[in-house]
């Protein structure tokens, strides 16, 4: 402070145009650390991102993937599969895995179901899909992506519904789906359109200028959708896209999910309300306590229970647990609910038996059905579905 | 029964999206998210910015009784300094905590845009929402103290130096922290450190020596220092030092977001 006033200005002036570079620079680098990360795949120092050559433009166009027209260029690989191998993601070093070897394969056009109680590892499995969580090991692989290793890609390629509301309090139900695609990278043109078409599909158009606070639940959620699929990647997690919507808007929801998936994506639907996933997902993957403890169509999974029938017994509160009769083939109690298995041609002396129950005060209701996913899943998991038992 | 075509069921990969067009889009694309977001309590904030700027200078000139000229600009450029700090190093933690807490934060992350263009998307809506405080607060010096300002060319600089740091140091906190109980806490008592044991408002022969020495290597009193030298004439004198310090707190506080921006639990 005891220099000259002019050299000191001048020091001062020069020190603060070099420090601004500096900075400058620094904020440029931080704010593009994840394009470095981009570029230096591309210049090739990487060792698992490997590209095909390429061989001019692709047989179908540019244009792949519904709004892909501006920024993405079609891929020499045409037929892409989507593998998760091993996949196992422990959280503390003494707690048990939140998923414990998971492997799955999906390909494009595909609705396949993730069920599973609470707490199984759904989420676990879909945040480290998305980039946002590190697996402890194991691979997720998108066609010639390596997801684990390049979590960029990842988070370009997954479309995502979180299982929360969209935060669109303050924009208009259009707004919030036209920015969504826009961050997705679709063009305005393209996403104009197909905001208005979603829209339209889902039957929600009175409310497109609506601001989202002002939304009940289910449109809100049905904005939600719109804003995962306005403008699709190849994968596509739907965390309960159900849930608060009525049932009519429910059939509507499911048959844009089928749209997407025709227009080449392959759709997770994650899910505990088995009976719904049972009416639309191709494929489905079961699971609990981390593990897939079952996977294949609804109807391959239900092979087991051809010729067999669902008895549920409602059991009084308070009543000892009903001795079960030797034809029962398997039950499992969830609250107050019994829900046996037994074979077709015992159905009457099932019915002796939940009349007996009942006639003992022991229980209040019985139902016979057909057995369904439900029954496979309760047999899997031990537990009682979403609202599997409300209809 | 029809047939499907071969071309329905083969589908292609698009190729990853990098580069500055890329980035531009993706900070273009959430400044739009970010602006729509606010917009029902912008009105709001900007009022309670412009009240804020005016009412320092004009509560404190209250609680001191004797303002002169120096103490006037004193206030004034404090008030200058407190706005521009609260930016990044309190609104971003504060944004990025109530995402965390409402259960926004995992959607918005899970976004294809770079994470450095999102963040920067949030932070320039928080300093465009300063501006008109900065000015009021200038502004009603002016009127209240009959001071007057001269802007430097290092106004530039100082301004931006100051805003980056404190937003790199807020985004390091507000990301790196996990629980965002303790992010908010953290910058609430920033909050009362920077105003009331910071040479922010006062000259720091003001605090004890050992406090006034270690501010000598904090980022506060370089940022006040900076703004203050470029925009009053021989109130104080800016340091090659003081450059030193806040540019070295910017760039620490740009590489621990750069690394936190990316990290994967």
């Amino acid at each position: 402070m005891a220099w000259g006033g002019a050299a000191h200005d001048l020091i001062a002036e020069l020190g603060a145009g070099i420090f601004a570079l500096v900075a400058g620079l620094g904020l440029i680098w931080a704010a593009s650390r994840d394009e470095m990360y981009n570029i230096q795949k591309l210049v090739g120092t990487s060792h698992t991102l490997k590209r095909a050559p390429r061989s001019g433009p692709g047989a179908f166009g540019t244009a792949t993937f519904p709004c892909a027209s501006v920024v993405m260029e079609p891929d020499p690989l045409s037929e892409w599969k989507f593998s998760v191998t091993d996949l196992v993601k422990i959280y503390e070093p003494d707690s048990p895995p939140a998923n414990d070897g998971i492997t799955l394969e999906v390909g494009p056009g595909e609705v396949y179901g993730l069920l599973g109680p609470n707490g199984a590892g759904k989420s676990t499995l879909v945040k480290q899909v998305m980039g946002l969580l590190k697996p402890t090991s194991g691979s997720i692989a998108l066609g010639e992506y390596d997801l684990v290793d390049d979590p960029t890609a990842a988070r370009q390629l997954c479309s995502y519904l979180p299982q929360a509301q969209m935060p669109i309090d303050s924009f208009k139900a259009r707004e919030a789906i036209e920015v969504a695609g826009l961050i997705r990278g679709g063009s305005r043109a393209d996403l104009r359109r197909r905001t208005d078409a979603l829209l339209a599909a889902l039957e929600i158009e009175e409310w497109g200028d609506t601001f989202g606070a002002k939304l009940s639940g289910g449109v809100r959620r049905l904005v939600g959708f719109a804003m995962a699929t306005v403008c699709p990647g190849p994968i596509v997690f739907l965390d309960e896209p159900t849930n608060d919507v009525d049932p009519l808007r429910r059939r509507l929801l499911w048959e844009q999910v089928r749209a997407v998936a025709g227009e080449g994506s392959a759709v997770f639907l994650v899910t505990h309300n088995v009976l719904e996933a049972e009416k639309s997902v191709d494929r489905l993957a079961v699971i609990n306590e981390g593990r897939l403890i079952a996977q294949g169509t609804p109807s391959s999974l239900k092979a087991e229970d051809r010729g067999r029938m669902r008895l549920l017994v409602m059991v009084t509160p308070g009543a000892p647990d009903p001795a079960e009769p030797d034809f029962v083939i398997g039950s499992t109690r969830v609250g107050h609910n019994l829900a046996t298995v037994i074979p077709e041609a015992d159905a009457e002396k099932g019915i002796e038996w939940a009349k007996s129950l009942i006639a003992a005060g022991h229980a209040e209701e019985y139902a016979l059905g057909a057995t369904s996913l439900e029954d496979v899943y309760i047999r899997l998991t031990g537990e009682v579905s979403g609202d599997g038992h409300d209809r | 029964m029809t047939v499907m075509t071969a071309e329905a069921s083969v589908a292609r990969l698009p190729a990853k999206r990098v580069g500055p067009g890329n980035w531009l889009r993706s900070y273009g694309a959430m400044l739009r998210w970010e602006v729509m977001s606010s917009r029902l309590f912008l009105p709001l904030l900007l009022v309670i910015q412009i009240l804020v700027g005016a009412g320092f200078v004009i509560g404190f000139g209250l609680l001191i009784t004797e303002v002169d000229t120096a103490t006037a600009l004193y206030l004034a450029t404090g008030g200058v300094v407190q706005s521009l700090i609260l930016i990044g190093l309190i609104v971003t933690p504060q944004v990025v905590s109530q995402r965390k807490m409402e259960g926004s934060y995992e959607y918005l992350w899970s976004l294809p845009t770079p994470r450095g263009a999102a963040s920067l998307a949030s932070t320039t809506v928080a300093a465009l929402v300063a501006i008109p405080g900065v000015v009021a607060t200038l502004l009603v010096a002016v009127w209240r103290y009959d001071v007057t300002f001269a802007v430097h060319p290092t106004v530039v600089p100082a301004i931006l130096l100051t805003v980056a740091c404190g937003s790199f140091l807020g985004m390091a906190a507000a990301h790196g922290i996990p629980n965002p109980q303790v992010t908010l806490l953290l910058t609430q008592l920033m909050i009362f450190f920077v105003i009331g044991f910071s040479p922010v408002f006062f000259p720091p022969e003001r605090l004890p020596n050992w406090l006034a020495t270690l501010h000598d290597y904090l980022p506060f009193y370089p940022m006040a220092l900076a703004v203050r030298s470029s925009l009053t004439n021989g109130l104080v004198d800016m340091t090659a030092n003081a450059w030193l310090v806040l540019s070295a707190w910017t760039i620490v506080g740009a590489l621990i977001t750069g690394i936190v921006l990316v990290r994967r639990k």
